[in-house]
């Protein structure tokens, strides 16, 4: 807009001038030096008031200068007025109404009539004899003649002086009316008169009278006479100036009317103005009839303007333009005619002036479409009629026109296109809404405007860089012809010639800077409004403007911040970020920014971008033409740039134990394009999360050979050394992260395009705990710079590849590649027991033997703490060498424990011998026996290390047995009741209790067979088998004999487990007495003694380990009692050859194998009546099959009270043929009958029960048995 | 009179994480030459779609204060400069179409159009601008193509706009590459189905 002509683009506003106050500044009248000798002089007699009063009145009307504010009319109901304040002292200067007739003409006609200096018909006129009106016009209503002068003066209070000081004010404005009636100008006059009452102490009438006394003697108008009162306070000036303005406004409205009005009548006559004198040079064209009508439509648009009558004028301008560009006007100007470009002119202005209304009534729509529409008219005239658009001045042109609509827009000030809405346009108005509409018809913002503006200026230097240098040649050193012909080619509206638009040899129009000045004004808009890539898009375009100045400073500005925050490159916008890159090395190569210039490099390695042919790609090579102050060192963030390395890590396994190794893979792999320098990374960071060390692997060139580098990776193993903080001869790792103990190894650590490099490590754990590889650092250096490359790890559980070799890798199933799992240092103390039983058996005392080893690189102080767990444990003891030994406490029933027993000092790979002893426990139990050995280590004395072992101690009964207990024949007789030696003395018994007496009563004998069978689960040894028989008040019992099946050399026999051993003890039992027949109880232990069979077998070692006794009770048996019993015994003897039969178990020793023989039987029937009765039996043997019998087939036996009798029969079975029937096969060793046997109680008449008391008979269901042998 | 008619300059797909997923350009009429070539370099059609997600930050920002926009389609985005301008359409999985058209890209003969049907003259008249949903169809041929590129069952969408992170690969599918094409070739204002 700044390059139109100053103020004929303006916004229109009622002009108010103030006279008669001090200023400060001259008045410039603004009038031309040709002018201003003609120009109509108006002046102020009385001096310019100096008050305060006034001054603050003159600031107050100054302030309200409205040609600086928003053109809309969206406070119109607030902003009561507009004016443009100017101020004068004393004195002003009007245009002349008249132009005088230049000094050249000689004789006017008489008739001539003098014209405004502003019309064409005025010689003196730059548009005389044919123009159309130009910015002077414009000028003369805007900065030159006001609508309103107000005039200001003193009203005195002073009464003395009152009536002179008012004459004198009369006379002045008269004079100043007669002055600007005599101009010819119908500007308003106003008068403010400023009091300067100190107190308002006179009345009012007399000031009132006093104003209406000058309001007459001035011929005011009673709107035109203003009062400020001598008030201090400056809201009571500010309601005053307020008012006044307000009422002031109207009357500027109604002067800018009439002017309206005057310019409309004139265009009604419709008749053509001669000028004053006829032209004579050039075509003698006068101005035409459309000519005339556009000046005067044009007239009443700018006064409707003034009047804020956008509508209005926004018809009147339209009008004028379409007369402007008919074919009666613009079509008949030739292009060679400077007329020309000023018609180019009128039309811009008009158009601008359009736009504004359009605007102004916020048809934003309207106005982007008239905005295109005029470029689209012009462009046509000017294809058509002038030198075309394939120019630099018509790109100029077109530059200009987008940056008048980025001005008027800002001009206008839309709230809906304000930066904080976040809006890029405006939605169409309603009128036009369903219509088809160019994208461009909603009103952009005016970053757009710059932006297309900036295009323009592109393309009009590309248009100016291609003038041929004939053409650049300043015309004074061009030959004439040239001259001539190079005047018409080129369109020079309002741009310079060709030889000045890019001249030969010197600068000319620096169209770098017009660029980049719209640029970044588009930047600024779009940045405003959050369109951060749009703004990168135009810094781009800016910098390579500025590239293209050579401006590399402002490049580098520009786009180093652009490259570091921008997001294209982690969007993955490869082709931008490329084109900064490339930019940004290049300036930053110019300037010397090595940084920039490695950081570029380095990104640039990436195979993601593509290859510039012919460029080095070598890092080291990079720095090479860049001059150097200092060694740059550049630290690349992680994701900062697209780097050409990635790195990935994977531990082999989930979890290790601290104190050991774990196996880790790093990888670092390239994707630098290939035919790129290899990269030689001096050093590599790996730092962990957790407990683990940092390591550091530096580069060795000869380790070319441990490198299996072939094809995509090269594999290394690189073992790892220790190396403590402060001996770091090359800080290389950050200083942040070189604290505590690194690990060093070194390696090849040349990285080739498009290589892995693959390092194998043991990495050594030291605390417990979750460990993370944190992320790698890789450094690369040369004399001439530092960089430093941070890369982290991406973990992604499909990308576990573990090098096998340089060219085949497996996967490894690892949800946390990057991640070890520390579990605390395993305990390497170890607990053993070498001796450990299975089963531990009851009865039987327990020395357990543990080990303590300590498996420690070094001695440890130890501690031992032992826990019996189960129910009632017994008490234990401890015995540890070298210390007291230790009897465990009972805390709870079902623990024992010995807590912190002192071990000493294990020394390293040294055991030590820890017995527990237990006594020996009777009952079979189940319990844990846990050790805890706590110890500590010299080199960490603070933290404890514990093994705990944990044996399960199970204690088993190792036998178990039953029992039968068989009813005997006592071979004693009876002692009989009737035997006086028998009968107890009472006497005696009260006395001599005390002496034993020999039991005299009533014996019986039985026999109790015991089978017991070892449950252990070894053959365990016994040595002896015995029964312990609890004595009794009234009976005594003994044993007599005792079969066993133990040697008696006292060795034991070896019982396997589960097999049954038999052993039978005979008793006899006798009554104390004879009186006493009641029953006796009899309790039985059975005792077994044994040992383990591991034990050494010969006898005399068995005399030294006392061997354990079992004892198992037997349950209560029952002797005697006052029933009678019958006992059935036999006796067996050959019918040749004689003697007594032998049980079944031992017969068959006698037998003789040729002649087996039928035994004959002696079956002794007992009848034993214990009572204190007489009873009757009668015995009846019924005759069988099976044998005959001698004895009584019927008998009857009677008992005296305690007696027995005993009745015999001989048997004598038959013949084998039925024994063999009844066997069922030749070689039985025996048979058994049946005697039919019935013994009954006569008395009672009941049946007793035949009892089998000894061998050969047994009882059954049916009877009782005997058993017939075969010899 | 030749008429110049609005045509597509190119066609983009955006993925979620802002990744350009797909670029076709396609070349304008040049009244210069009278020839068929693109306007902008494939770097600057870059450029332009990369600026039209400033304008779908701002507007979804606008869309969820606002409640609206919720069939996806941002409508015009901007106007790169009197001559194209963008129109943008997210899919409720953060994918953007965007479609830049170019106001001057075909040509009517108006000799021959005078001539011929009612469509032809249509189009002729229709060169002044466009209406709001005329890019509709684009976007639904452009969504459609895109479906059928997910139901693909080896195209990896999370490939291609990882759900974490950034980037992304774009899209190598031919068929999905001709789909782009022939909606772009296709394209005529008022036309409604593609």
């Amino acid at each position: 807009m700044d390059e139109y002509p100053a103020g004929s683009l303006d916004h229109s506003i009622p002009y108010l001038l103030t006279l008669g106050t001090r200023t400060g500044t001259p008045y410039d009248s603004g009038l031309s030096a040709a002018l201003k000798e003609q120009a109509v002089l108006i002046r102020s007699e009385l001096p310019p008031l100096e008050s305060d009063q006034a001054q603050a009145l003159l600031r107050y009307i100054q302030d309200r200068d409205a040609s600086q504010i928003p053109c809309n009319g969206r406070d119109a109901s607030e902003r009561k007025y507009r004016f443009r304040i100017k101020s004068a002292e004393r004195s002003l200067l009007l245009p002349p109404r008249r132009a005088r007739l230049p000094e050249g003409i000689e004789s006017p006609p008489p008739s001539a009539v003098l014209h405004s200096p502003y019309s064409p018909l005025s010689p003196i006129s730059s548009l005389y004899p044919d123009g159309l009106i130009d910015t002077q016009w414009i000028r003369k209503h805007q900065d030159l003649v006001p609508a309103v002068l107000l005039c200001c003066y003193t009203l005195t209070s002073d009464p003395s002086l009152a009536t002179l000081c008012d004459n004198q004010i009369k006379t002045d404005v008269n004079n100043i009316r007669a002055l600007l009636s005599q101009s010819g100008y119908k500007t308003r006059l106003a008068v403010v008169l400023l009091s300067d009452h100190v107190s308002p102490s006179s009345s009012i009438d007399g000031v009132q009278d006093r104003l209406e006394i000058i309001r007459r003697g001035c011929g005011l108008d009673s709107k035109a006479l203003f009062l400020v009162p001598s008030s201090n306070s400056q809201e009571e000036l500010e309601r005053v100036a307020e008012n006044m303005l307000t009422t002031l406004y109207v009357v500027s409205v109604e002067y800018y009317r009439d002017l309206g009005r005057h310019s409309r009548k004139k265009r009604g006559r419709g008749i053509v103005p001669q000028p004053t004198i006829p032209p004579t040079s050039g075509t003698s064209q006068t101005l035409s009839l459309a000519g005339w009508n556009v000046r005067y439509d044009f007239k009443s648009a700018v006064f409707a303007e003034f009047r804020l009558e956008m509508d209005v004028a926004l018809r009147s301008y339209e009008q004028a333009y379409e007369n402007l560009l008919s074919s009666e006007l613009m079509e008949l100007i030739p292009s060679w005619n400077p007329r020309w470009n000023e018609a180019r002119f009128l039309a811009d202005v008009i158009a601008v002036r359009c736009l504004r209304c359009l605007l102004w009534n916020a048809q934003h729509s309207a106005a982007a479409r008239r905005w295109l529409s005029h470029r689209e008219r012009i462009a046509d005239f000017v294809d058509r009629r002038g030198r075309g658009t394939n120019n630099y001045g018509w790109e100029a042109w077109e530059a200009r026109w987008a940056i008048v609509m980025a001005d008027l827009i800002d001009k206008i000030d839309i709230p809906e296109l304000f930066p904080v809405t976040l809006k890029l346009y405006l939605p169409p108005e309603k009128s036009i809404m369903g219509e088809r509409l160019q994208p461009w018809e909603l009103l952009h913002h005016p970053g757009y405007w710059y932006r297309l503006a900036a295009k323009h200026l592109q393309a009009r230097k590309a248009f100016a860089h291609s003038i041929p240098e004939d053409d650049r040649r300043s015309p004074s050193d061009s030959p004439a012809s040239h001259v001539a012909k190079s005047a018409f080619t080129y369109d020079t509206y309002m741009c310079p010639d060709p030889y000045e638009e890019y001249p030969l040899g010197r600068q000319g129009v620096n169209h770098a800077k017009m660029i980049t000045d719209c640029l970044m004004r588009a930047r600024a808009e779009f940045l405003k409004r959050r369109q951060t890539r749009y703004a990168a898009e135009v810094s781009l375009e800016c910098a390579r403007e500025l590239a293209m100045a050579d401006d590399w400073q402002g490049v580098l500005e520009l786009l180093r911040p652009m490259w570091k925050e921008l997001s294209f490159r982690a969007e993955g916008w490869i082709a931008i970020a490329e084109e900064i890159n490339w930019a940004l090395r290049t300036a930053a190569a110019e300037v010397g920014d090595a940084e920039s210039v490695l950081l570029a490099d380095w990104e640039l390695l990436s195979r993601d971008f593509a290859k510039r042919p012919n460029w080095h790609y070598d890092i080291t090579r990079s720095l090479e033409d860049v001059t150097l102050t200092s060694k740059p060192n550049v630290s690349i963030r992680d994701g900062q740039l697209v780097s050409f390395m990635s790195a990935s890590f994977l531990f082999q396994s989930e979890e290790g134990k601290a104190g050991q190794n774990v196996r880790g893979q790093l990888s670092i792999k390239s994707n630098a394009h290939l035919g790129s320098a290899p990269v030689v990374l001096s050093t590599v960071y790996l730092s962990f999360d957790g407990s683990l060390d940092g390591i550091i692997l530096r580069h060795h060139d000869n380790g070319r050979t441990a490198l299996q580098s072939q094809g995509k990776a090269a594999l290394a193993t690189v073992s790892l050394t220790r190396q403590a903080d402060g001996d770091g001869s090359q800080p290389a790792a950050p200083a942040e992260i070189s604290s505590g103990v690194t690990l060093v190894g070194s390696a090849d650590l040349t990285l080739r395009p498009g290589q892995a490099l693959v390092f194998n490590m043991q990495i050594p754990l030291r605390e417990p705990g979750e460990t993370r590889v944190d992320s790698l650092t890789v450094n690369v250096g040369s004399e001439t710079f530092d960089l430093r490359q941070s890369l982290t790890f991406q973990e992604r559980g499909n990308t576990n590849l573990w090098y096998i070799s340089p060219s085949n890798t497996k996967y490894v199933a690892h949800p946390q590649p990057l991640v070890v799992r520390v579990l605390p240092r395993p305990p390497k103390m170890e607990v053993r027991c070498p001796a450990w039983k299975e089963q531990y058996y009851t009865d039987e005392p327990m020395d357990l033997e543990f080990e303590v080893e300590n498996g420690e690189d070094i001695e440890a102080l130890a501690k031992l703490d032992v826990v019996l767990f189960g129910e009632k444990p017994p008490l234990f003891t401890t015995s540890i060498p070298e210390h007291e030994d230790q009897t465990s406490s009972s805390i709870r029933s079902e623990e024992t424990r010995i807590s912190g027993a002192p071990m000493g000092t294990i020394g390293s790979l040294k055991s030590l011998t820890v017995r527990i002893r237990l006594p020996p426990i009777e009952r079979s139990s189940r319990y844990d026996l846990t050790l805890k050995v706590t110890y500590f280590l010299p080199t960490n004395p603070g933290t404890p290390i514990s093994q705990t072992a944990v044996f399960q101690l199970n204690v088993v009964n190792p036998f178990e047995a039953n029992y039968d207990f068989l009813p005997r024949v006592h071979p004693d007789p009876w002692p009989s009741l009737f035997d006086p030696d028998n009968i107890a003395l009472p006497i005696t018994s009260d006395s001599d209790d005390v002496t034993p007496q020999p039991p005299s009563g009533i014996s019986q004998a039985w026999s109790l067979v015991t089978r017991y069978a070892s449950f252990a689960s070894e053959p365990l040894r016994v040595t002896d088998v015995d029964i312990v028989i609890q004595p009794s008040a009234t009976s005594r019992c003994a044993t007599t004999t005792k079969y066993t099946n133990i040697p008696t050399s006292g060795a034991g026999r070896l019982v396997n487990p589960k097999t049954i051993e038999e052993a039978t003890f005979d008793l006899s039992a006798q009554k104390l007495t004879v009186d006493d027949r009641s029953h006796a109880p009899l309790d039985i232990s059975l005792i077994i003694k044994w040992t383990r069979a591991d034990t050494p077998t010969n006898p005399a070692a068995l005399t030294t380990t006392t061997p354990n006794t079992t004892s198992l009770p037997i349950p209560r048996f029952t002797l005697f009692g006052t029933e009678p019993r019958v006992l059935a015994s036999v006796t067996h003897r050959r019918r040749r050859g004689g003697g007594s039969g032998s049980p079944p178990t031992s017969a068959t020793t006698t037998t003789t194998p040729s002649a087996p023989a039928i035994p004959l039987i002696t079956l002794t029937i007992t009848i034993e009546n214990a009572s204190n009765h007489f009873l009757t039996f009668g015995l009846a043997m019924e005759p069988s099959e099976a044998f005959a019998f001698s004895g009584p087939k019927l008998t009857t036996a009677s008992l005296l009270p305690v007696s027995r009798r005993a009745v015999e029969y001989r048997l004598l079975p038959f013949d084998l043929a039925a024994a063999a029937a009844a066997g069922g096969d030749g070689r039985v060793d025996g048979w058994w009958i049946r005697p039919g046997l019935v013994v009954r109680d006569k008395y009672f008449q009941k049946v007793l029960r035949v009892i089998a008391a000894g061998e050969g008979v047994r009882g059954g269901k049916e009877g009782f048995e005997v058993w017939v042998p075969r010899f | 009179m030749a008429t110049a008619i609005p045509s597509i300059a190119c066609l983009g797909v955006i993925g979620r994480n802002n990744n350009p997923l797909h670029t076709s350009i396609f070349p304008s009429y040049d009244a210069s030459n009278n020839s068929f070539h693109p306007v902008r370099t494939p770097l600057q059609f870059s450029l332009i779609l990369s600026s039209t997600l400033d304008v779908f930050e701002l507007r979804s920002r606008q869309n969820t204060a606002a409640g609206v926009g919720l069939t996806g389609d941002f409508g015009l985005l901007h106007a790169v400069d009197d001559r194209l301008a963008a129109y943008g359409f997210e899919t409720n999985t953060g994918t953007r179409f965007v479609v830049i058209v170019d106001m001057r890209g075909r040509r009517i003969d108006g000799a021959l159009a005078a001539g011929l049907d009612g469509r032809d003259k249509r189009l002729a008249g229709a060169a002044a601008g466009l209406r709001e949903g005329e890019m509709r169809p684009v976007f639904k041929a452009m969504q459609l193509a895109y479906v059928k590129l997910l139901q693909n069952p080896f195209f990896d969408p999370d490939e291609h706009s990882p759900p974490a992170g950034q980037g992304g690969a774009k899209i190598t599918n031919k068929k999905f590459a001709a789909d782009m094409r022939r909606i772009g070739e296709a394209w005529t204002p008022g036309i409604t189905n593609l």
